[in-house]
């Protein structure tokens, strides 16, 4: 059979669909084409659906047409036919949608103990990390890292990965997150591959699972991570896992793991105080190549105290402002860019709320907007109302109109062109309007 | 006296969510960060905030296409769309390129869909992977109850999107109408804006809508048309 195809019917349908039905989804599908038998892999159930329901049939015309066999057999399934043709020659067809993590590719090379801020709040967790990366399998065996999200668990669970790496290139580290462990798990236990798995997790030189509170209430998955645990601890091989919380404090996990986390060494990430913040930010600006004022990584400090990863968020977006408009990032550009992020939530603003506002700002009763009456006194902030009300929401003019008590739109619409007026002209209204919005929209 | 109605042939152009047919008002930089994305080159990851009828959709819709253009394979997924598809739709998805969700508030508090969602940004983290979310309000301010999740939704920028004022809604309007070919006179926009809900994505539909009427009547879009046209619907 021709070995392309495949790679044939994907010309075909380029010159069919459009890009974005191409990339979106026949590119994702991975081919193996053998014994006369063409096999298409979806990442996932959406894409198989959708390819199935819309192209699957046409496909299959295609495939029998480019490669002069009508009777072609094509199979669509979910996986990763790429990966499954490096897994163990055991996993037949089926179970190769069991893509465990392969060695030393799914470190980030970014995490490292250089790039790493020390503070007082995480010295003790990094100089314990350095040990184990040193002693891999002897100094603390296993290490546990807790501590809230976003502090730096994560990042120095790499570093001791890259670090073991450095020194012994050829070393096995496996990094995952323990929803991953039991993904596989469960993918395994479903296609009789679970010995392929085990001896996976078994032959490796340092293992790091990451967030095992997720492993609460998985019963199953806990067994088969003890079994991993207790035979990696045997032959001196490195584990490390991070947790939210002191394991004692886990709920759902089993006693024996958690007298076991302890065996090692467990050590808590403290949120970083305001002087490490602001380090973290002066270190990720520089790696961007971004010259960030001391005034502003205070700023940005003071405002975020919690977490490692919303001050990157926040930076980001300072920086990407910085990048777009061509400023210079000072401390009002900073207050700027991140008005989206630091600002409490746009308040909900409805022509009730606007109506309560302005009456009580003018020390007069809702009723009174809401009346017939013609005097100055009422009309002015009743104007102001409306003109507020078509500003900040988007109620139609009959809509609002209809709330000021049944008036016609064309009384909004006077209002709205009143009010216009009168602040080019007046400055005390000018300013009241310019209040009123603010304590609304703010 | 009864006009006989022509049946127009459905061969309208569907409208194309490019960021060419993508009115930006005070939204400029959220979508030059958004194209720098979807191009390659930029940022790993964007939420972006706002009301309904900000064009939150249309934006997402434009990055997949854009990425599409430089050869990188990327999937929408509405979630309003495909919630009831179960968590599973996300397995894999970080082989692709760009994902973009629409709407992730409406998985607030689904624990389930927030862990899909943790787990997906992990994974999108160490593919390299790039990841466009949107919500229809601050993700700090979202009833999200794990807080791995809030943390990793703010990990990269975040862009609250500006609603358009009266006129810039009328330029967007003028805008999509004419490349349908529909010409759309200002006093016909200010009409609109006075009359309906200045929602755009409610008044991109009425639009649509009156396309179709004027292909149909084969009538211009006059005011008391549009009066007869929507009076009827």
């Amino acid at each position: 059979m021709n070995a392309n195809v495949w790679q044939q019917c994907v010309s075909k349908l380029q010159a069919e669909l459009s890009d974005q039905q191409l990339n979106t989804w026949i590119r994702p599908l991975h081919a193996r084409e053998e014994n006369g038998t063409i096999q298409l892999f979806a990442p996932n159930r959406f894409v198989l659906d959708w390819v199935k329901q819309h192209y699957f049939e046409h496909i299959v015309t295609l495939a029998g047409s480019v490669s002069g066999n009508p009777d072609l057999h094509i199979s669509l399934v979910i996986g990763n036919g790429d990966l499954s043709q490096a897994a163990p020659p055991k996993i037949d067809n089926h179970s190769s949608a069991v893509n465990l993590p392969t060695f030393q590719n799914n470190l980030n090379p970014n995490f490292t103990f250089s790039t790493f801020v020390e503070g007082k709040s995480n010295q003790l967790a990094k100089a314990a990390a350095i040990q184990v990366a040193e002693n891999c399998g002897t100094a603390y065996n296993p290490l546990f890292i807790y501590g809230g999200v976003g502090l730096g668990k994560t990042h120095l669970m790499h570093a001791i990965g890259n670090q073991i790496l450095t020194q012994k290139p050829d070393a096995k580290v496996v990094y995952l997150h323990s929803e991953r462990f039991v993904a596989d798990m469960i993918k395994a236990l479903q296609h009789n591959a679970i010995d392929a798995f085990k001896s996976h997790y078994r032959s490796v030189d340092a293992l790091l699972i990451d967030d095992i509170q997720f492993f609460a209430g998985k019963e199953r998955s806990q067994e088969e991570f003890f079994h991993t645990f207790n035979a990696l601890l045997e032959s001196q091989q490195q584990v490390i896992l991070t947790c939210d919380r002191y394991p004692k404090e886990v709920d759902g996990l089993e006693e024996r793991l958690k007298s076991r986390f302890g065996w090692g060494l467990t050590i808590a990430i403290e949120p970083p105080e305001l002087e490490t913040r602001v380090a973290i930010l002066q270190k990720k600006a520089e790696q961007a190549g971004i010259d960030l004022p001391s005034e502003v990584a205070f700023f940005v400090a003071q405002r975020l105290r919690s977490n490692v990863r919303e001050l990157e968020g926040a930076l980001r977006r300072v920086m990407a402002n910085a990048q777009f408009t061509g400023q210079p990032i000072t401390l009002d550009f900073a207050k700027e860019a991140l008005r989206d992020l630091l600002a409490l939530q746009d308040k909900l603003v409805t022509i009730d709320n606007i109506q309560k506002t302005v009456a009580d700002y003018f020390k007069i009763r809702i009723s009174d907007l809401l009346s017939a009456r013609r005097s100055r006194s009422i009309t002015r902030p009743r104007q102001i109302a409306m003109a507020l009300s078509k500003d900040l929401t988007n109620h139609s003019l009959p809509e609002i109109g209809d709330a000021f008590g049944g008036r016609d739109h064309t009384t909004v619409l006077h209002a709205c062109r009143k009010v216009a007026e009168l602040r080019e002209s007046d400055q005390q209204i000018d300013m009241d309007y310019t209040n009123l919005h603010r304590t609304l929209s703010t | 006296m009864v006009i006989p109605q022509q049946l127009p042939l459905n061969i309208r152009l569907r409208d194309d969510t490019s960021f060419a047919t993508c009115y930006p008002g005070d939204n400029g930089l959220a979508i030059q960060s958004l194209q720098s994305l979807a191009r390659g080159e930029g940022e790993q990851q964007l939420l972006l905030w706002g009301g309904a009828g900000m064009g939150k959709t249309h934006l997402l819709q434009a990055a997949c296409h854009l990425a599409g253009e430089q050869g990188q394979p990327a999937l929408y997924l509405p979630l309003l769309e495909i919630r009831d598809y179960g968590v599973g739709i996300l397995e894999g998805t970080e082989q692709l390129g760009l994902i973009c969700l629409d709407d992730i508030h409406l998985v607030a508090g689904d624990a389930a869909w927030e862990f899909a969602l943790f787990d997906l940004i992990n994974r999108q983290r160490q593919s390299g992977g790039r990841l466009v979310m949107t919500s229809n309000d601050n993700p700090r301010q979202l009833a999200i109850d794990l807080p791995d999740l809030v943390s990793r939704l703010l990990w990269g920028p975040v862009f609250q999107l500006k609603p358009l004022g009266d006129a810039a809604k009328i330029r967007a309007l003028r805008l999509r109408a004419e490349r349908r070919g529909l010409d759309l006179p200002d006093e016909v926009g200010q009409y609109l804006l006075r009359q309906y809900p200045r929602d755009l994505a409610y008044l991109m539909d009425m639009l649509e809508e009156l396309d179709l009427a004027s292909l149909t009547a084969k009538r211009r879009l006059t005011i008391p048309f549009i009066r007869s046209v929507l009076n009827q619907s």
